[in-house]
């Protein structure tokens, strides 16, 4: 580096501390091991950054009015190339961080690392996927395309099935007693303002967790530290460098487990993230050229041709639909937030030492059952949907 | 020293309450208005709209025929939408049904074959009085408030009963 250029980042740096932050951020030790599923995290992450990016961008062009929503999409689709792949960039990275958040959510609950001292890491996790799974939901009405419109049809009168206040929530939400303008208006908003405003800052509570807790993986990765709680004499975890003791820091701790080895996270983790992170937006680029943002004929409330086929993600509740008789509807609201409220919980169930998911058999029985419960109603979903 | 009289504010009681209370008035007076903008659309009334649905003669007996008539979306919105009602004709008796299914408002359809209203949405089944017979649909097929001029049919944008 120049004379100058140090000259002026020591400048910068007496004001604002800014090396000591990089050598904080950069350097912080992470587990050698299981480093390839911590890959799960930062590409969910860069996923929600893409939808970011893309979403500020879309905006420059997108009219949430009923008149104005698919007419804008319209001239998108049939007079903007690039605008078009930016639309099918930000559609297809949502499905794709769908799954991606998914998988992450399922290897920490195989690897027990929701445990103390990292319930909170869990519970923030949970939230930002409730929030994912609004910005998806909410997301879908807004081209209002026959898909759109039927789609925030179903979705906005499943509250109407509330006790009591059901009908209440229902108007709320649209603005009406039907859909209609005010009801774009307010996705609109929730979309892209309050559900972020949400969701970024969580997000930060989500990182600055993972930070003071440091990461924990697999069982595998601990193998050495159970060792040594049985007596078998494994030497402590060596970090490469002094830090302050982001595991359960003292082998007497009940809960102590720490990684054989620690390496630095950039660049030994970074270039891990940074592989799996491009190879799916690699992904996401060739689906958003290739098949792109689908744009259905414009919403027609009278219709008696069109047959309603709900977003992906939201073929489980669909065939919750079908399947939950008449007197029991309510069930569609009960189950999903049932779910929700024992994800919630379970860092506060499942509390003992046991990390090793073959001996959890309370928590990975369930767990599984749950997994494929919503497995099978996609499946039904998909068969009664498409024929297959 | 002075004495210090029990009864009144220590200035560090003082800040703690003022700083409380500070925060409480900017947060009622923020409050009150966003609430009451968000929840204002549960006390609007909906104005009341008749529309003509047209000339409905030639509508056979004990078959279910589709009209549609345009209705104000509500709000700001100039444009209308067009909602679909089926007539049902049974001897002097004349009922206008929605296509409205009571079950997740989804699009029902006259399906001749099957003799039913059909939902596409979850296998909703009505009969040709609007009866729910199948599915998960909790109420029957919800009917137009209409009046009949001659051989006009008139519909006004509310159902005889809330769905």
């Amino acid at each position: 580096m120049g004379r100058r250029l140090r000259a002026a980042y020591d400048w910068f740096d007496e004001r604002t501390a800014i090396r000591s932050l990089l050598r904080k951020g950069l350097y912080e030790a992470v587990p050698v091991r299981g480093a390839w599923f911590y890959t799960l995290g930062s590409a969910t992450l860069v996923l929600i950054l893409l939808q970011l990016i893309t979403g500020i961008f879309l905006t420059l062009l997108f009219v949430p009015s009923v008149t104005e929503a698919w007419q804008s999409l319209n001239y998108l689709k049939e007079h903007d190339a690039f605008g078009s792949i930016v639309r099918g960039i930000h559609l297809w990275s949502a499905y794709i961080l769908l799954f991606v958040i998914g998988l992450h959510m399922v290897r920490t609950f195989f690897s027990g690392s929701y445990k103390r001292p990292r319930e909170l890491n869990w519970v923030t996790g949970v939230g930002l996927f409730v929030l994912v799974l609004g910005m998806a939901i909410t997301g879908a009405f807004l081209p209002w395309d026959q898909a759109a419109y039927w789609t925030a049809v179903v979705v906005t009168n499943i509250p109407a099935y509330t006790p009591f206040i059901g009908s209440f929530i229902r108007a709320l939400w649209r603005g009406a007693d039907t859909v209609g303008p005010i009801t774009l208006s307010r996705t609109f908003g929730i979309h892209v303002w309050l559900l972020p405003a949400i969701l970024f800052p969580l997000i930060g509570a989500h990182l600055a967790l993972l930070r003071k807790h440091g990461e924990f993986g697999s069982y595998i990765n601990y193998r050495g530290a159970y060792r040594s709680r049985e007596g078998v004499d494994v030497p402590p975890a060596p970090a490469q460098r002094p830090i302050e003791p982001p595991y359960p820091a003292a082998p007497s701790d009940e809960l102590w487990a720490a990684p054989l080895e620690t390496e630095d996270f950039y660049p030994h983790q970074t270039v891990k993230d940074g592989i799996i992170s491009a190879a799916l937006v690699v992904v996401v680029f060739v689906l958003a050229v290739v098949i792109g943002a689908p744009l259905e004929a414009i919403a027609d409330p009278a219709t008696t041709n069109y047959t309603p086929v709900p977003e992906w993600f939201f073929l489980p509740l669909d065939e919750l639909l079908v399947l939950v008789p008449q007197q029991l509807i309510p069930l569609v609201l009960v189950l999903p937030t049932g779910g929700v409220l024992l994800l919630l919980a379970l860092p506060f169930i499942d509390r003992g030492p046991e990390r090793n998911p073959f001996e959890r058999p309370a928590v990975m029985v369930p767990g599984a059952f749950a997994v494929l419960f919503v497995v099978i109603l996609t499946l039904l979903g998909s068969g009664r949907l498409f024929n297959l | 020293m002075a004495h210090r009289d029990p009864r009144r504010l220590s200035r560090r009681q003082f800040g703690v309450l003022g700083t409380q209370v500070s925060g409480a008035v900017v947060a009622v007076l923020l409050g009150i208005p966003i609430i009451g903008f968000l929840i204002s659309p549960l006390f609007r009334q909906q104005q009341a709209v008749w529309r003509k649905v047209g000339d409905i003669s030639g509508v056979p007996d004990g078959e279910p025929t589709k009209f549609e008539v345009t209705f104000p979306q509500g709000a700001w919105t100039t444009a209308e939408n067009n909602l679909a009602v089926y007539v049902v004709k049974n001897g002097d008796n004349t009922r206008v049904f929605s296509n409205v299914c009571t079950h997740m408002q989804c699009p029902v359809r006259w399906d001749g074959s099957l003799h039913q209203f059909l939902c596409p949405c979850h296998g909703g089944l009505y009969d040709i009085n609007g009866a729910n017979v199948g599915g998960p649909p909790p109420k029957p097929l919800p009917q137009y408030v209409h009046r009949i001029e001659g051989t006009t049919l008139f519909v006004e944008n509310r159902f005889t009963e809330e769905i």
